[in-house]
Formats: structure tokens, sequence, C-alpha cells
């Protein structure tokens, strides 16, 4: 459903404040073109009619990962996803589900990243381009991890939902890249790591965190990846 | 835990892009009680919009080689600070047509003049390097450029900060400066997070808001040479090269090519505006970024958009100036003691500046600052590791 | 310069705020989001309909015995519940938990299948296959069934 210039869409902006004994809904018309995406209708409600409107967004170009909403219950970067894409009459916008709500579109990031185990390399190797050589002194062209830690992964997720202690798809896949690329990290430690209730084997299949993903990272086939590779290592020690 | 102890003076920066991280970085490790302000998220005004070019210094060295200087030095130190946070893959600055071919001379003076390593290669060469060029380029020149992630790498200024005692408020926006005889003793702030309103007090109030300088300065009352110029970006999906592409020119629209993960980021153009908030993504020059960035890789036309957008660069000029575009203003920093320009005391700007020279800024203006505060501790950026980018979330830099 | 002394109240307003305001919702949390379906994947279809089918198989088992153990109270309690149990609409509730049975089990060998990683990027297709499979199933239990009596 594509809107020809000169014309508004109805918006359901999820509100909260610190303090506030319940959320709300704030209803604007917002004016939007053919390539509008929901990021840019929000900032103009917060320039135009709400400044105390709390978004949060940075690149505006699936690189950093932090404007993730749910569109009509739908999770995605607020930043590439086209109003044009958004089918009903209403908008609704909310935050990402399953972390705490800081105020506002804004979730409190901090526990999606205490999930996370110790830091790791980010760059990896870049397997685009393989057939292009490299100059003398640079051993292999690296690029950035795929994961923009954006959260849309454990927005999806139904164990998420239930389930705090889970440590969820973002952080398991991350562990999975350190075991198929090891830079030097342990991985011993990783396999332990992922090796419990709350991680690799709370997972239940059901691949929204796939789904969900903006970037590729393909979080649930890495966890059963993971999973094959703790199998395994289960009957080399028994 | 780095303290030195002694002063107990407070210094409040505004602005929590790449400069406001790096200043309280380099005031906590100095010992200086630091609080930080941002109405948004960090990184979210110009700092984290920028493709994440880490400059060589390379495009300005004919025409602003006090940038080059300072950009090909910041360039070093932030690989040293901030292991792990680049591609480093170099970059290759691309010769398509003759004009360009007759600037080469002069590129490569420059960038020996101003220590900027650069090789020249031949068509195969680059080609060998870089498989999606465009086959009819007739030189190409391989000089230190990198990729960072625009939004992580400057917070791991604001992890380490925090680490260091520094406070650092996101969502809380600065409603009014507080001026008492002609001095700057807070600002009047309101936390968006909650709805409350609060006066903080503070020794020094530092603008660090980029393009939003001048209101910010107007709430002191005073004037800065800011002027906001935004510049369109295209992302398309497919990474259609490893390396930084750049066009061999004096600079232009859409004469850059950064990888960015699984994307490619095409930049920039360049206009002026009034209000920083307000910014097009005029579709003329969307369609100029596909232009231009085919002619250095020509899988550009053909690949899918990804996103558009607008940044608005803080570029220093008096507006009396004649440059329309914004292209002919020098791309340096500069830190402004409003005491000693406007006599209006506890206030000083930082600005100007590119996302690579973020440190080299914060040395500057902390010098300063120290300076007006007595205090006599010697900067230890460039030594100093930078914490992993997680830690400025991962206890709650969120209060 | 002047020098500050002590707490700073204007940013204790702040701090202070943020912490009085309470604990911070969490959204969307909650037992609901297994059920939701709406624009949601193959995969996440799969994962609700074994979560309910899962109950539903554990109410039966319950059931079940409780039917046994009429058994305990004689012939004529037996006999008096066959009666029901005989019954076009008990017979319904019958291919109910056949449908059940399937959806539940069939899932259950693509779930071992794909949880342990070894047919990973062929979850989709394999549903489909038991979605096939199953309802083949389905209607011949449901027409024998049906059909006898």
């Amino acid at each position: 459903m594509s809107a020809p210039a000169g014309t508004t869409r109805r918006f359901r902006i999820f509100r909260f404040k610190r303090g506030d004994d319940g959320h709300r809904y704030d209803e604007f018309d917002v004016p939007v073109h053919e390539r509008t995406t929901v990021l840019e209708a929000l900032r103009w409600v917060q320039l135009r009619k709400d400044p105390t409107l709390a978004l949060r967004h940075s690149c505006f170009h699936a690189s950093c990962g932090t404007c993730g909403v749910r569109v009509n219950g739908r999770e995605g970067l607020g930043c590439v996803t086209a109003l044009a894409d958004v089918s009903g009459d209403t908008v609704t916008v909310e935050p990402i589900a399953n972390l705490p709500v800081l105020n506002d579109l804004v979730a409190d990031m901090a526990p999606f990243v205490d999930r996370f185990p110790a830091p790791h390399p980010n760059v990896r190797e870049s397997e685009f381009l393989p057939q292009a050589d490299t100059p003398d002194d640079v051993e292999g062209y690296g690029r950035f991890e795929d994961c923009i830690e954006c959260g849309l992964c454990l927005s999806a997720c139904p164990v998420a939902a239930t389930d705090d202690t889970y440590v969820g798809p973002a952080a398991l896949a991350y562990a999975q890249r350190m075991l198929e690329e090891a830079r030097g990290t342990d991985r011993e430690a990783i396999l332990d790591w992922a090796d419990s209730e709350a991680g690799a084997w709370r997972c239940h299949a059901s691949f929204e965190c796939t789904e969900a993903c903006p970037s590729n990272v393909r979080p649930a086939q890495r966890i059963m990846a993971l999973r094959k590779e703790l199998g395994s290592r289960k009957k080399v020690s028994s | 835990m780095v303290r030195s102890g002694a002063s107990s003076s407070h210094v409040l920066i505004v602005g929590g892009g790449g400069t406001g991280g790096a200043l309280a970085h380099d005031l906590a490790l100095r010992g200086v009680k630091v609080t930080l302000v941002e109405r948004g998220e960090f990184t979210s005004g110009t700092t984290g919009r920028h493709h994440g070019l880490l400059h060589s210094g390379a495009r300005y060295a004919v025409n602003d080689q006090e940038s080059a200087i300072e950009c090909i030095e910041e360039n070093r130190i932030l690989r040293t600070i901030a292991p792990g946070s680049f591609e480093e893959n170099d970059g290759l600055f691309v010769a398509i047509t003759d004009e360009d071919m007759a600037y080469l001379p002069a590129f490569l003076e420059g960038c020996a003049a101003t220590g900027i390593p650069a090789q020249q290669l031949t068509p195969e060469e680059a080609l060998r390097l870089e498989p999606n060029l465009n086959p009819a380029l007739q030189a190409a020149v391989r000089v230190p450029d990198a990729t960072m992630d625009a939004m992580r790498m400057p917070l791991r200024f604001f992890a380490t900060a925090k680490a260091n005692g520094a406070e650092l408020f996101n969502y809380v926006d600065v409603a009014g400066l507080v001026v008492q005889q002609g001095t700057v003793t807070g600002a009047a702030v309101r936390d968006l997070v909650t709805g409350r309103e609060a006066r903080v007090d503070a020794d020094i109030v530092v603008n660090a808001t980029g393009p939003w300088s001048e209101q910010v300065a107007r709430m002191a009352g005073v004037d800065v040479p800011i002027r906001p110029s935004p510049g369109v970006m295209l992302a398309v999906r497919g990474r259609l090269c490893n390396m930084v592409i750049n066009r061999l020119h004096r600079s232009g629209d859409g004469d850059i090519i950064v990888p960015q993960r699984a994307l490619s980021v095409v930049g920039t153009s360049s206009w002026s505006v009034e209000d920083p908030d307000d910014l097009d993504v005029p579709a003329d020059h969307v369609r100029r970024m596909v232009e231009e960035g085919s002619l250095l890789i020509p899988a550009v036309r053909e690949a899918a958009f990804r996103a558009a957008w607008s940044a608005a660069r803080p570029l220093i000029g008096s507006k009396d100036e004649a440059a329309d575009t914004g292209r002919e203003l020098s791309r340096t920093f500069k830190t402004i003691d409003h005491a000693v320009d406007d006599g209006v005391e506890g206030f000083v700007t930082i600005t100007g500046g590119k996302g690579t020279t973020l440190r080299g800024m914060a040395e500057t203006c902390a010098d300063v600052i120290c300076g007006k505060l007595g205090i006599e501790e010697a900067c230890r950026t460039r030594e100093t590791i930078l914490l992993p980018h997680n830690a400025a979330f991962a206890t709650g830099a969120v209060a | 310069m002047s020098v500050r002394r002590g707490a700073d109240p204007g940013l204790d307003e702040i701090r202070k705020g943020r912490e009085e305001a309470g604990p911070v919702p969490r959204k969307g949390v909650g037992p609901v989001a297994w059920f939701d379906i709406r624009r949601r994947g193959l995969g996440h279809f799969a994962f609700s309909l074994n979560r309910i089918t899962g109950l539903g198989l554990v109410f039966y088992l319950y059931l079940h015995l409780a039917v046994l153990s009429t058994l305990l109270r004689g012939e004529d309690a037996w006999d008096s519940f066959l009666g029901v149990a005989t019954s076009k609409f008990f017979l319904l509730l019958d291919v109910l938990l056949i449908f059940g049975l399937l959806a539940h089990g069939l899932n259950g060998l693509r779930l071992a299948l794909v949880g342990s990683g070894r047919a990973v990027d062929q979850q989709k297709a394999l549903y489909r296959s038991i979605q096939v499979i199953g309802t083949i199933l389905l209607l011949g239990a449901a027409l024998r069934l049906m059909g006898s009596e």
C-alpha cells in the first residue's frame, strides 16, 4: 500500500515516562510520501508535535541497531521500514519487547548487553569479493560482524517473553561466530558458557529471531549449529 | 579507576556526540568531575550518521593541509587506543578522467607534505585489489583509510569515561543556560525519562553540540560561526568493496564509497541550512550519489536500495562568507573560550572537526578547560586503551 | 573560579528522579507471546501449535487416567462410560486427540532433526511435509473413526 504525496497516516505511539502509572497511546496524523520511513515519521512527530517524545536512533542506515521498534506488532528497524510496506489504517509503534522500557519508544539495552559472554573480536574475515588480492602487508580484508546488537531477535523470541534468564539469540549467535572463526578466543570457555539451561538448550526453534534479524545473522541457525557442537563434545568426553 | 583526586570543579558538557564523549573521557582521566547531558541517544546527532570513514587525511592533502595533518595523526592514535574497532583495509583514491589524472601530482605532493603514506598503483594492480572498480580507471593511490562503526567506536569513549567516574545522561535536554552577571553558572535541564526539570550547576559549561552549537551558544547570549551543512548519504545492499574507495579529485559530490558490513555507503553532497533538526533528503542528491558512485564502482547503479539520509556537518565559517555550498569551509576544529572572545565567563564551545578527530578535539578543549580551572594535569588519552563499547550500556550508563 | 563542594542538587534531582520512578515495566512479556501468531513465520506457528497440543495432551492424559479409574468402580461404571465413549460427539473428540498426537509427535521428530543441528536449513520444508503427511493420516483416521458405528 503506497502513499501518494500529500497523504497522511494515522500513528498510534506508545508513551510512557518513568513514574507514570502505566502506558498510553498517543495518536498523530503524520504527512507521508512514498519513501517515508517509520523513523522519519516519528521524528516529524518529535519535531512538530511533541518534543517530549523520546526516540532512539543514530546511523539511519541499519548499521547501528539503535532504532529497533515494533510496528503493528512486528519487529523492525525504524530507519529502513518503509511505511509503504506497512499495511493497515493505523500504524502502531511500540518499543521492542522483552526488555525494560526506559521511556516512550526507548528500551533499556543494559539487560540485552549483559547477556553476552565476555567481549570478543568484532572484526571478522570478509567473505565478500573472495577473488580479490590484498596488499602485501595486509593478510586478509576484515569486516565487522553482521550483528548490530539491535535486540530485535530477543524481542521476537517467545522463550525470552517468559524467561529473563535465557541468554537469547544474539548472544548465542555471537558465541557461535567465535567458534566458526576463533581469532584467539577460548573455544572451551565459549562452549561451557553455551552449555547451560539458560544457554543453547533453552531455544525452542520458533525461528522468529532469524525472521526478525535485519542484518542476516541467522541466529536460529547458529544456535542449532552450536547445539550440534555441544552434542558432539559430549560424545567425545563421555 | 583513574583519579587524581585533587579537583572538585565541575564541568557540564552539553552534547553527547563523539566530541562530548571524548571530552568526558579526557577530563575524567584528569580527575575532573564531569557530567554530560545529551537530549537523545548518544551519537544520535551527526556522529552516528557519517559513513564511518577513518580518515587518512588524503582528501585534504592539497587544499586543507591543517586538517590533513590532524587526520593522519588521529588516524594512527585511534588505531592504537581503540583496537578492534576498525576494518583496517586501507583506501584507494581512484582517477577516472583526464582531469583526475591532472590532479594526481598535486595529490601525491600533498600526501608527502602532510606525512600521509601514499602508494601509486597501476589500474591492473588496483583491479586486483578491488575487482568491482570501474575498469576504465587510469590510476589509483593507496592510502591508510579505514572503516569504523560510526556509533560504536565513539561509544568506547563514553564507556571509558563512565568507568572513570564521569556521569553521562542521555535523554536529558538543555532548556536554557543559567547566566549570572556575565558568567554561565549552569544549565536548566529537563529529563525526558521522567519529565522532571532541574538546574545543574557547573564551573564550566561546554557546548559540544556540533551543528546545534549556534542554538546553544545563543542561550548564553553569544554567537558562534557554525554553519550547519548537511549532506546526503545512500546505502545500497552488497559489500561492493572492502577498501574505502575515493575519487581522486578536489572534493565533490558522491566521491566516496565506504563498506559497512554487508552494505556500501555512497556519500556525500553539501548544502547549507538554518535548522539542523529539519533536514530533507533531496531526491536529486540521492540520484547524484548513484551517478557519481557508479563512476567509481559500476555495480552501485544496479544495487538494491537500503537507506538514504542526511547528516549536518558543523562547519566553521562566518555567515558573511560567500561559500554557499559549505564545501569551501575548512574542516579543522576550534575551541572557543567565550570569556576571551565574548566576555562571557564559564562557557566554552568546541566545534568543527570530523569524526576522525574526536580525540584531538577533546584534548585541545580539555587543555583550555583545565587552564581555566587551574588544573595541572596532562592529557592521557593518546595512550589510554579504551574499554569495549558494550560497557557504555552494560551496567546502565542510562541511569 | 568558584569551587563546588558537596552534592549537586540539580544532578541529584535527575538521578533521584530516575531511581524513585520505580520499577521499569517490561513490554510484551508473558505467555501471550507463545500464542500470538499474527505476522509471525512458519517456525513460530509450529512452536505455538506444539505448545497448545502439548497442553492439550497433558490435559488428555489426566482425563484418560480419570476415565480409567472408573474401572475400579466395577463393570457397571465402565459400561456406562463406554456408552458415552462411542457417541458421535466423543468420536469427534477422538479425532481432535489424533490431531494433537500427530501435530505434536511429527513436529517432535522435526525438532529432533532441527534442534540437533542436522536439518536446520530444511526446517520450513520439513514442516510443510509434516502438514501434508499429518493431514493425510488424520483424514484416514477420521474416516475410520466416524465411518464405523
